[in-house]
């Protein structure tokens, strides 16, 4: 559960956390995202895709790190194309990206405090969001060792803490599971469930497993378009025996691909 | 936490400032004898040293500015709410602070030495090390802009290296006003009595410094590459308002001196013992062992009653002679007290109380026989007693004591007229060889 | 061998270090109406070549680097040699123009001390850092040379002339001994190579 401040608990004016129309956005001079028509609200939303789909650099548009070249883009009801004031869904922000880099001197509290700073946190606020933050991603006993001395599964989960100190009502999250043993991936989508009652949280990851064990809604894009989107279940019912894959959410991951790339080409 | 707590901790600023702090009193104590003296002297010898501080502040400033290019924090960090300006504050505090207080603390470590023996305090000092600790603060901000403007790994040796040829070649260079703009330690060798520094000199390099600390600023908050373009122009506003006010006039840009400082402070009582107000602080030791050559001088006719330091300052006509005052050199050991205490006496009855004007003839051997008859012992050479001697006359020495041997041969009274000769041939500026052996 | 390069970020380093000696020379040639360049101006435009090669000194994974089946002491001897070619021959090249930087005795024997001392650094503090001593210690070198007493020439070997037995026998101490640790250890390890 979150801790929800009264501007939170004025009547959401916007039914959608994300809402994209026809996005487009440039990754270099490659078009990655190409007309997207995108809604998701609250919950866990798995993205898959096949590399250079377009999902990082959706993300990244979506964490207004990338402007968008075209079309509509409204976060949390605040549009953010064009010049508009990105700060007001900023504050409301937590990113993770696929590269996390950090300062390597700090501890593992000192810069989740340091990025509640920098997401204009109230000052009184920092110490327990941190300390919070911390205790979530289960490394409350790392929690003053330098960043330079974790190893890669819990550098990621640092990560993570640093993504969620602000308790954001958007949590864009690339790829969090890389590094992370068996049982910090449970304890990983654990997590995410529990974010996902009152937020809307975006995963971009490749491993299936994870989607249809912590997403309520799974995302599928290619190309730049959005492909599918639906049900982890649903997923499933996609495919069948003939289609390659080791899990019925695999199979139905295939066909899909299979499908559009058979659309394409006619 | 607090963020600056933070940035103080895990910035390179505190290992910045305790390197520029070491530095500092190593340079400092490494010879004390050049400022020992007084304040002024302390102020300038810890400006010049600047040309080792200030390359120091500008590479460790553009180490610490690659850092969010090293770490690779710039996708994370763009999508947080807070802007670019108030994330580098605690950078800028951070860096800034610590390198002007290292500079303060290697003033107060050389303080603490001349405290006690040091009496003047020109007001001047204060201006000098506020600038001095501005020249630090703009030499980080610098450093942190070009450092983000260009992480490469080489920026922060390069940045060192062009600092010190900076600072020593716009020391150096002409026409003089632009170097005295320019370089944070012109105006600091000292070669001259009761040199300060002028404060229109001060006041151009405080400017030029405030333009280059803008720009560094602006360079490490800069968004946009025109924002970072727009970097030029402080430094160019800084440097021509510094030229506009720098002072052009010779005097005050090659050799500003301070005329408080050579006033002369006496003694209340009879026999008058004057030294100047920067060495007010050796007056009491001086006293007693001027008196003493007076009273040895004072055998002869027309002696002289008053000892003066010597105060000609630099550009100045040489005083006249006076009969009745002895003109002597003050030194300062390294400890800030009276250094050849020993030499005292024989400085003020040496010439026979007559001062060097460099018009007149004066036969050395003569003079130094007739004093050292007066004093009752065997010539010797002075490149024994005055370390600054470095070379004398190897001929000299021997022909004083043979002329000391004969006046030794002969009754008192006649050995004490033909000294009084000599004293009065010095005084009507003729030749006094010959007079001790007619 | 190429790719090696390109790991170790060489060409930047030689474009880097090259590149300031042009400045220096090119600025000396116009302002100055001497031949002969200061040895100031000499000692530190050494120092600052071997700290624009240092970053070579180690690549950004030296875990990978090592369990490579090289033999690495002979190389990273051959990469110290060469680092101290680049800077020589480049600074004997003005002999031929109009800035001289020399003497051939000076540029060779600094030179190899600093190179030396420089790796010796990169075995403790990693290759990012290894330029601190090194340089900081020329410039104080540098500009404040002393010419009598043996702890003043100990502490200034980098401007002394060849002459001088004593600052001869420091750059020959530092050359060969920092050779032999950087060849035997390495680069030290840090989080990412550019810490």
């Amino acid at each position: 559960m979150r801790t929800v401040s009264t501007a939170e608990t004025a009547a959401t004016i916007h039914p959608w956390a994300i809402h994209a129309q026809a996005l487009r956005v440039r990754a270099g001079r490659h078009l990655a995202v190409d007309g997207l028509d995108l809604s998701l609200g609250t919950g866990v939303h798995g993205l898959l895709g096949p590399n250079g789909a377009g999902k990082t650099t959706l993300i990244r548009a979506l964490a207004t790190v990338a402007k968008p070249a075209g079309g509509k883009l409204t976060l949390l009801g605040t549009p953010v194309d064009g010049r508009a004031d990105l700060r007001p869904a900023r504050r409301a922000l937590g990113y993770l990206p696929q590269h996390f880099g950090f300062y390597p001197r700090f501890t593992v509290r000192e810069f989740v405090a340091y990025m509640a700073w920098l997401k204009e946190m109230p000052k009184a606020d920092v110490p327990a969001a941190t300390q919070r933050a911390i205790d979530r991603v289960g490394l409350a006993a790392k929690a003053d060792a330098r960043l330079k001395t974790l190893s890669g599964g819990m550098l990621r989960r640092a990560g993570i803490a640093q993504a969620i100190v602000n308790d954001p009502q958007l949590l864009l999250l690339d790829e969090p599971t890389v590094g992370l043993d068996p049982e910090q991936r449970l304890d990983l989508r654990e997590l995410l469930r529990d974010l996902g009652t009152d937020a809307c949280v975006l995963v971009s990851t490749h491993l299936v497993e994870d989607v249809v064990a912590a997403c309520t809604d799974v995302v599928l894009v290619n190309e730049g378009r959005l492909l599918w989107q639906g049900a982890p279940e649903a997923l499933g019912a996609q495919g069948d025996a003939g289609h390659p894959g080791d899990s019925p959410a695999e199979r139905g991951y295939s066909a899909l691909l299979r499908r559009h790339r058979a659309e394409a080409t006619r | 936490m607090s963020i600056l707590g933070l940035e103080l901790r895990r910035s390179a600023a505190a290992g910045a400032a305790l390197l520029a702090l070491a530095v500092g009193v190593a340079a400092l104590y490494l010879i004390p004898g050049r400022w020992s003296e007084g304040w002024m002297p302390l102020v300038l010898t810890s400006k010049e040293y600047l040309i080792l501080l200030w390359p120091l502040a500008l590479a460790a400033g553009a180490w610490q500015g690659r850092r969010e290019h090293r770490a690779k924090v710039g996708e994370l960090f763009a999508t947080t709410p807070r802007s670019r300006a108030r994330r580098m504050l605690p950078v800028l505090v951070a860096m800034g602070a610590t390198l002007g207080l290292a500079y303060l603390l290697v003033l107060v470590a050389g303080g603490v030495r001349i405290a006690s023996t040091a009496s003047y305090f020109p007001p001047d000092v204060v201006v000098i090390v506020l600038v001095g600790v501005l020249s630090l603060v703009a030499a980080a901000w610098l450093g942190l802009g070009l450092g983000r403007l260009l992480p490469a790994l080489v920026t922060a040796p390069v940045l060192a290296v062009a600092g010190v040829l900076l600072v020593f070649f716009t020391a150096i260079m002409r026409p003089w006003w632009l170097g005295a703009v320019l370089s944070p330690v012109y105006g600091s060798s000292m070669w001259y009595p009761f040199q300060t520094i002028d404060s229109g000199v001060t006041g151009a390099l405080a400017i030029w410094m405030g333009g280059l600390a803008l720009a560094g600023v602006l360079l490490l908050v800069g968004g946009s590459p025109r924002a970072r373009v727009a970097a030029v122009l402080p430094v160019l506003l800084g440097l021509g308002v510094a030229t506009a006010i720098v002072p052009r006039d010779k005097a005050a840009l090659l050799a500003p001196v301070d005329p408080v400082a050579r006033e002369l402070v006496c003694t209340d009582d009879a026999p008058k013992v004057c030294v100047t107000r920067v060495h007010a602080n050796v007056l009491e030791s001086v006293t007693p062992l001027a008196r003493e050559g007076l009273a040895v001088l004072a055998k002869l006719p027309g002696a002289p009653t008053e000892v003066h330091e010597y105060a000609r300052a630099i550009d100045e006509e040489n005083p006249a002679v006076r009969d009745d005052v002895v003109v002597i050199n003050v030194r300062i050991d390294d400890r800030g007290g009276l250094a050849l205490p020993d030499v005292v006496v024989l400085e003020v009855v040496s010439g026979l109380g007559v001062g060097y004007t460099g018009d007149c003839p004066r036969d050395p051997a003569v003079e130094r026989a007739a004093a050292y008859h007066l004093l009752g012992r065997e010539p010797v050479s002075d490149l024994e007693l005055y370390p600054e001697m470095i070379w004398e006359e190897p001929e000299l020495n021997a022909e004083a004591v043979a002329l000391w041997q004969d006046l030794q041969e002969l009754p008192p009274a006649e050995a004490l007229s033909r000294v009084a000769a000599v004293r009065a041939a010095i005084l009507a500026c003729q030749d006094s060889t010959g007079l001790l052996s007619r | 061998m190429m790719l090696h390069l390109r790991a170790r970020r060489v060409p930047l380093a030689l474009a880097a270090s090259v590149g300031a000696a042009a400045l220096i020379w090119a600025l000396w040639l116009i302002f100055s109406d001497n031949r002969d360049s200061a040895a100031l101006i000499v000692v530190l435009t050494i120092a600052l070549m071997v700290s624009a090669l240092s970053p070579t000194l180690a690549g950004p994974d030296e875990d990978l680097e090592r369990a490579a089946a090289l033999r690495w002491p002979r190389q990273r001897a051959l990469h110290l040699l060469a680092a101290v070619a680049v800077v020589v021959v480049v600074l004997l090249a003005t002999l031929l123009t109009g800035a001289r930087f020399g003497p051939a005795t000076l540029v060779l024997g600094t030179t190899a001390g600093l190179v030396g001392l420089t790796a010796a650094c990169a075995t403790v503090v990693g290759a990012a850092r290894s330029w601190f001593l090194p340089l900081g210690w020329t410039v104080v070198a540098a500009l404040f040379p002393q010419s009598s007493g043996t702890w003043g020439v100990l502490a200034t070997w980098q401007s002394q002339p060849h002459t001088n037995g004593l600052a001869a026998t420091v750059a020959a101490v530092l050359a060969v001994g920092g050779l032999a640790t950087y060849a035997i250890f390495g680069a030290a390890r840090s989080a990412t190579a550019d810490q």
